[in-house]
Parts: structure tokens; sequence; C-alpha cells
């Protein structure tokens, strides 16, 4: 069978009127997640997973696997359209790739564009869902047959770029992100070693002996750290909400938006396929590209509407660019990615070169399904934009106990193990306090994900080897992987050493 | 307006989390806190059935094959699942079954001789062994098989042994379970019965015998030890060719052709029993409901059907057979190891 074949499969699974519900909703709580403040895509898919774990559990497993991943998947690029809304109506991001929105989207709301601002970045986030699809379907083959050929040399040193690059850009100091790296890969650690069969670090603790569940972990660190935040610093509210009035472009509007658009798209999806740089970049770079491109630049900063086009499309073209790296190899490139490698995980099936020969209907139905909920999100977000900004105003006593309740029904819907609903506190006040010290939490989890892997290809590979660690670099890919890896930690440090300013990628 | 504003939002959010609330409550919420079930109301809850392996290997297709026969034939209404619990050749799930689901009837485990090994080696042994569980019945019996890529320079079981003699650094052996289980002792039997340091032997562990063959297909290990069952159909294709199989005599269907370890001049058999575990402290109601189950679906058409497409030989032993055999077995394999210097 050939690609197309593959995809049309992939639609027909996709089509299936619980998956088309699936996506509905992910979309849906995606778009919310984006818009609340409080809540980002990765705690918002780390909440769902037990939900959707327990609404799936009476399906087969690669089926159930396939529902829920078009779920999570949907509140992740669902995210990245919602993100938006708050960056034009209130110059407050929900995310943080949406912070460079704010320059020309709020503008344009007070010039009394935001309905046109918000519809432009709703069809940019289209396009660019549009060309990220693309993109998969044509990369997503090739490049598994290619990983099929990777060893446990080549794994270990792609991982280990996956994390350089995580750590490299993740938070204001790489020192800080360095320490979550290797504090995630301690943490991996526990529980009976999966090559030998020797428990570490469980002191004799049954509870321990299937190390540290790492939705726990992820819910705790993520969900709860946040709610834990906001109530402790008291978020102040902000300012009034511009009016929505024009909500079509006009024919001027999209002229000037479509090469930003294009533009946007494909940088963003290349820069997404590019492990630990991830939509904040992607929004970062197409705006500086807009800019450098623009007949008049000065206009920038004053509501131009290439502006928004540009890295709401670039934002979320990396959203789907960051899928081919889990799929194909297995290596999530974010923290957001991570999460959703750990939900695949949880069902058994293994992301990676397999999985398009193992499980075609999980591959193929998730990238249908993200075509599908791109066009859903276009069609929900161009009428309903202004109940979506509604949901700003969502308070925070009834928002922040919503969060607490489904982490805890969730972990232990998962888990059935007060244990974890230790863990799961303990991990929130963690989070809360890492998160205002700036030690920024997602090297952490993507280390507690990539350890245990990391550790036993390394160990494969030096018993293939005989013990010699040359093996990393004798093997071609394997080294460009290791120079690669050194260069995501050396070169933010040279700039910073000639005091260049480097651009952070806080979303993870 | 702005009231009404407010409503809306209200209403929204309230929509959200009362939905999300009720799917995280219901359906799953009271499945493994049942304790002491009476024979009349086991089961009340879904089932599942954990294979303590990746997908793809001989506990996975076991743990499969059950779970489809008994809902295929309406044997057992409730749906059961299939769960994967990889890790350190099953030791890992066998610690979180012999302790945190010591008491759930609801959650059972498919095992072979690993159960045993792990729990009889020196080296990463696992505390936990089959009287820590409630053997339930002995379903199948499959053998062990030594397989090479199909354009591999090694023709015979004898041209691995040799080579490995001349030099143990070049050839890798790989399996899919961890160091001293199962997939290690299949494949350095015969290098021990040749003369070999069975300690010389390089061997590579990948979580489940799916994720070794593909380590043997990609190029990054020379020869895997794996079950016989597991690899006819990759033979089948002509992707893989076997050597050797454990046997005493040659087997049916797709490896027929297949020499045996003692054709090969190998004098060692090793034979693979896959069973169906409860847990240790399983209520007598739901150990008496899964004997009397499974007696009747080993005599089912369906069970005779995945039998034959996986390749196992049929070999029904019920709990109380069962429990005498693994006495026995454990004997077998403790000499075993103490053959090998491998033993607790």
């Amino acid at each position: 069978m050939d690609t197309l074949q593959f995809l049309a499969d992939g639609f027909s699974v996709a089509f299936q009127w619980q998956n088309l519900l699936f996506a509905l909703v992910g979309v849906i709580i995606g778009t919310a997640v984006g818009v609340l403040p409080g809540i980002g895509p990765m705690s918002g898919v780390a909440l769902l997973i037990p939900v959707t774990a327990t609404i799936t559990s009476g399906m087969p497993t690669s089926a159930a696997a396939a529902s829920s991943i078009i779920l999570l998947a949907g509140v992740y690029y669902g995210a990245m359209y919602g993100g938006s809304t708050t960056s034009i109506l209130l110059n407050t991001p929900g995310e943080s790739s949406s912070v460079v929105t704010t320059l020309d989207g709020y503008q344009m709301a007070q010039q009394g564009r935001a309905g046109v601002a918000l519809a432009i970045s709703a069809i940019g986030s289209f396009c660019a869902g549009i060309v990220a699809l693309i993109g998969l379907v044509l990369l997503a083959e090739p490049l598994s047959n290619v990983a099929v050929k990777f060893g446990p040399a080549e794994y270990f040193s792609l991982m280990l770029l996956g994390l350089a690059a995580v750590s490299g850009l993740a938070g204001k100091s790489m020192t800080k992100a360095l320490i979550m790296t290797v504090l995630g890969l301690m943490l991996g650690t526990i529980g009976i070693d999966a090559v030998s069969g020797i428990a570490r670090f469980t002191y004799d603790q049954p509870i321990l002996y299937s190390g540290l569940e790492f939705l726990t972990v992820a819910v705790g660190l993520f969900a709860l750290g946040e709610v834990f935040k906001t109530i402790l610093e008291k978020d102040e509210e902000t300012g009034a909400i511009a009016k929505i009035h024009r909500i079509m472009p006009t024919k001027q509007d999209l002229k000037d938006s479509a090469i930003p658009i294009t533009r946007g798209s494909l940088l963003g999806f290349f820069i997404g396929v590019l492990p630990g740089a991830g939509a904040t970049l992607a929004s970062f770079f197409s705006y500086m590209t807009e800019k450098k491109f623009s007949k008049n630049p000065e206009t920038f900063g004053k509501g131009n509407i290439a502006g928004v086009a540009g890295p709401e499309s670039a934002n979320n073209a990396a959203s789907g660019g960051a899928m081919i790296p889990l799929l194909t190899l297995g290596i999530p490139g974010s923290g957001t990615t991570a999460i959703l490698m750990g939900a695949l995980i949880m069902y058994n099936i293994q992301p990676g070169p397999l999985l398009f020969d193992e499980h075609p209907e999980v591959a193929w139905g998730l990238i249908a399904s993200m075509f599908i909920g791109n066009l859903m999100l276009l069609v929900l977000n161009m009428p309903l934009v202004r109940v979506f900004a509604k949901i700003i105003e969502t308070p925070k006593k009834y928002l922040l106990p919503m969060i607490v309740a489904i982490s805890f029904f969730g972990v232990y819907a998962v888990q059935y193990t007060t244990f974890d609903l230790f863990l799961l506190l303990g991990c929130g006040v963690l989070g809360y306090l890492l998160s205002k010290n700036d030690y920024p939490v997602a090297p952490l989890v993507l280390a507690l994900v990539l350890g245990p892997m990391i550790e036993n290809n390394m160990r494969r590979a030096l018993t293939i080897s005989n013990g010699d660690f040359s093996i990393f670099f004798t093997k071609p890919l394997s080294l460009v992987f290791i120079v690669a890896a050194a260069a995501w930690l050396l070169v933010p440090l040279l700039l910073k050493l000639r005091g260049r300013k480097v651009i952070i990628n806080e979303e993870g | 307006m702005k009231t009404w504003k407010k409503v809306t939002s209200i209403a929204f959010t309230a929509v959200l989390a009362v939905g999300l609330a009720a799917c995280s409550s219901s359906e799953k919420g009271s499945e493994s806190k049942v304790e002491g079930a009476s024979a009349s109301d086991y089961p009340k809850n879904n089932i599942t059935i954990v294979a303590p392996s990746g997908a793809g290997g001989g506990w996975d297709l076991t743990a499969r094959s059950i779970a489809k026969t008994m809902n295929d034939t309406k044997l057992i209404e409730k749906p059961i699942v299939v769960e994967n619990k990889p890790g350190g050749g099953g030791a890992v799930y066998m610690a979180e079954f012999a302790t945190k689901e010591a008491k759930n009837d609801y959650v059972l485990m498919v095992k072979s001789p690993p159960i045993l090994i792990n729990n009889d080696k020196a080296e990463g042994n696992s505390p936990y062994g089959y009287k820590d569980t409630t053997p339930l019945a002995q379903l199948t019996r499959d053998y062990g098989a030594i397989v090479v890529k199909s354009d591999s320079s090694f023709e015979t079981l004898q041209d691995v042994l040799d080579a490995i003699k001349a030099d143990p650094t070049a050839v890798t052996l790989a399996g899919g379970s961890a160091p001293g289980s199962m997939d290690h002792l299949v494949g350095i039997l015969p290098a021990f019965e040749a003369g070999i340091d069975p300690k010389a032997v390089k061997y590579v562990s990948y979580d489940g015998g799916g994720e070794a063959v593909a380590a043997l297909l990609g190029g990054n290990a020379d020869v895997i030890a794996t079950d016989a069952s597991t690899i006819a159909t990759y033979a089948k294709s002509g992707d893989v060719r076997v050597l050797a199989v454990s046997s005493s005599e040659r087997l049916e269907g797709e490896l027929a052709d297949v020499p045996t370890y003692k054709e090969s001049g190998i004098n060692a058999e090793f034979t693979i029993w896959r069973g169906i575990f409860g847990p240790k402290e399983m209520s007598e109601g739901a150990k008496n409901y899964w004997s009397d189950k499974l007696a009747e679906m080993v005599e089912t058409d369906e069970w005779k059907a995945e039998l034959e497409k996986n390749g196992w030989a049929s070999e029904y032993r019920n709990s109380a057979d069962f429990t005498t055999y693994l006495e026995e077995q454990d004997k077998v394999i403790l000499e075993l190891l103490t053959a090998l210097g491998m033993q607790k």
C-alpha cells in the first residue's frame, strides 16, 4: 500500500463518529485551554490523559489509543488557536507562543479591528495546519523507513539531542534547565531496572518498583503547580476586553496576509520539526521575518495585519511539525509532545519507526484527524469567537477548584493508589516552588520520559561494542546527533558570552 | 447584558467540568477495589489480563488469545482488556502483581518459565516467584528458537557456535527478555553445551520479542533467541531464517524443516509452557470461576483456532496439576541455572 492508501485508511478511522466527537471535544477544550491564561497546553493535555483513558477503557487497545490521542492532539493544536484570542483582546497572551501576537494584535483591537485580527489568525492557523499536514504525510513514511535502521547508538545520541535541545532553550538560565534535566534523569532511575531486573532506589517499597508514574508527576508539576501559583500570587485580572465588531476580513486584509501566512506556515513547520524549538520560537522567528521582508517595517507594532498572520500561522504549523519526531522516531521534542508520548505509551503504543507498521490506524488516524480538527477549528472560531472570548471571564474561584478536582480524580482513576495522590500533591508544591524560582519544569518531565530509554539504549550499544564508548562517535548518524546536541548547548552560551540576547522557549 | 455574559461563561465552564468529572468517575471507577467476591457476583467489572512484556511477544499473544476467545464465545461477558507492562523480562510487573494487586480479583497475568527463572537466578533476582500467585491453568507449550536474518552468513547453529568460539565479542545475541531470563537461556544453552563460557556470550536485551526481531531486521543484532511460535510468521515472510528449535522432536507447520538442538549436535532441550495466574490472595469464588471457565475454554473451537493460528501446541493443566508441575519445573530450572553457574 502506498501513502495515499494509508491516508485514506486514516481518514476512515478519523471519520468514525466517536473519533469525530473526540476531535471536536479536543479542539474545543484546546481552544478553552488556549484562552485561559492559567492553564497551558502542557497542563491541559496532562490533565486530560486520565479522563480520556477512562472514557476509552472499554475499547480495544489500538482503537482506544487512536481515539484518545486524537483528542489530546486536538487540545494541543486547539490551544494554539485559542492562545491568540487573549493576546488580541486583552494584550495578555494565553500561551507563550502567542506573545508576539500581542504586539500587533492588540493594536488592531484598539483600532476596532479585533474581529478581523481574530479571523485572520484563525485562517492563518488553518492554512498552517494544512501545510503541516502535507509535511507530515510527505515526511512521515520515508523518515520512519530510515529510522528502522537506527540502532541503540543512534537512538541514544538522538535522545541526548532532544534533551540538550530542550535544556538549551528552556527558561532564562541554562544552568537551571540542566539541573532540572539531571533531576528528571535521576527520578527516572527509580524502580526495577528494565535490563537487569535489579531494584533501584526503591527502599523495599513495592509501590516504587514500577517507578514514579509519569502522569502523576506531569499533572502535579504543571496543573497543580499552576493552581498553587495562581492562588499564592493572586494574579490580578487584567484590563478591559476589546469589543469585537466586524469579523470577516476585507479583500485587502486577505491579500496582505496571504504571503505572511505561507511564509509563517513553512517556517513554523520546519522549526517545529527540530527538537526543542517549539511554537514560541517559531512565532518569534516568523514575526522577525515578516518585519524584515515588509515594505513598511515601521508599521509593525502599530497594528500591521502581517504581524498577526505570520506568527499565528507559524505557531500552529510548529505544533504539527513537532508531531514528526514524535511519531516517526519516538522522540518528543518538547514538554507537550513528551506528554503526548506518555499517553501513547500508556496504551502500549510505542511511538517510533515501528508505529507506522504496527499501528497504522493510530498514526494515520491521528494525521487525518488533525486535518478534520483544523477544519472544525476554523468553522468554530469564525462564528464563535465571541463565545470563546467570554471564557476569559471565568472567575478563578470556579476554575481553580475544577482543575484540582480533575487532577485528583484523573490520577486516581488511572493509578488507584493513595500513594500517587500524595505524589501528586508533592509534585504540585514542587512545581510551584520551581516555577517561582525560574526553574523550567519541561526539561524535568522530558528527562523523566526519556531517561529510562536513554539508559537502556546506551547499555545495549555498549554491549554491542563490548564496552567501547567510541561506538557513539564512529557511527556517522550518531556522531551528527551528538555534535548537534553539543551545538544546542554551546551556541546560546557563546551568544550570551558575546552579549547577544537569546530568544528562549518558555513553552517547553 | 453584563450578568448574562457572566452566566454564559459560568455555564460553559460548569458544563466542561461536569462533563469531565462524569467521564472520569464513571465506568472504570470501581474496577479494582472489590475483595472477596463470592462466586455468584464475580465478575462485576471489566477484567484485565496483563502481559508483562511489550506488544508482539508470546505473553502478549497468549493474553490476547485468551481475552478474545473468552469474549467471542461469550464464556465471559464482561470485556477483558489486555495490558502490556514491559520491563525486566517480566520482573517489573511481577513485583507489582505480587504486592499491589495481591488481592485484586480483576487482574490476571500470563507468564511462562521466567516466573521461575527470575526467582532462581542470582543476578537481577526477583524476590517474587510462582508462590506469590495463584496458578490457574497451563494452556500451551512452545519452544525456543535460534534465528538469524535471511541474508546472514550463518547457515546452521554450528556456524553460530563456531563464530562465538572464535571471537565471543564479534557476535551479538539479542532477545526479548532480561539477561539470565528465558531468551537468554535459550540462546546460551547451546553455547554452554558446546563448551563455551556462557558469560562470554554477548547478550543484548530488548523489551519483548517484537523489539528483538526489529533489532535483528535492522542489523543491530546478529542472532536472536526467541520463541518458535512468534518467529514462525517472520520465517514465512522470508525475512528471517530459523537455525534451530529447542524441542525434542521436529515441530509441525511452518518450522517443520528446522532441525532441533539435538539434531544440530547439541544435547539440550527447553520447553516454554505458558499459563495464566491469578493474584496471590485471589478469592475462592474468583478462583473457581476462572478454573471452570478456562477448562471450558480449552475445549472450544475458537481456542483451537487461536492455537493453530499462533502455532502453539495445546497443553492444558488445571490449577492443582499446574501447581505441581511448577514445583517440578522449579527444580529443573534451578539445576539448569546451577550448571550454568547462574543460580541464586
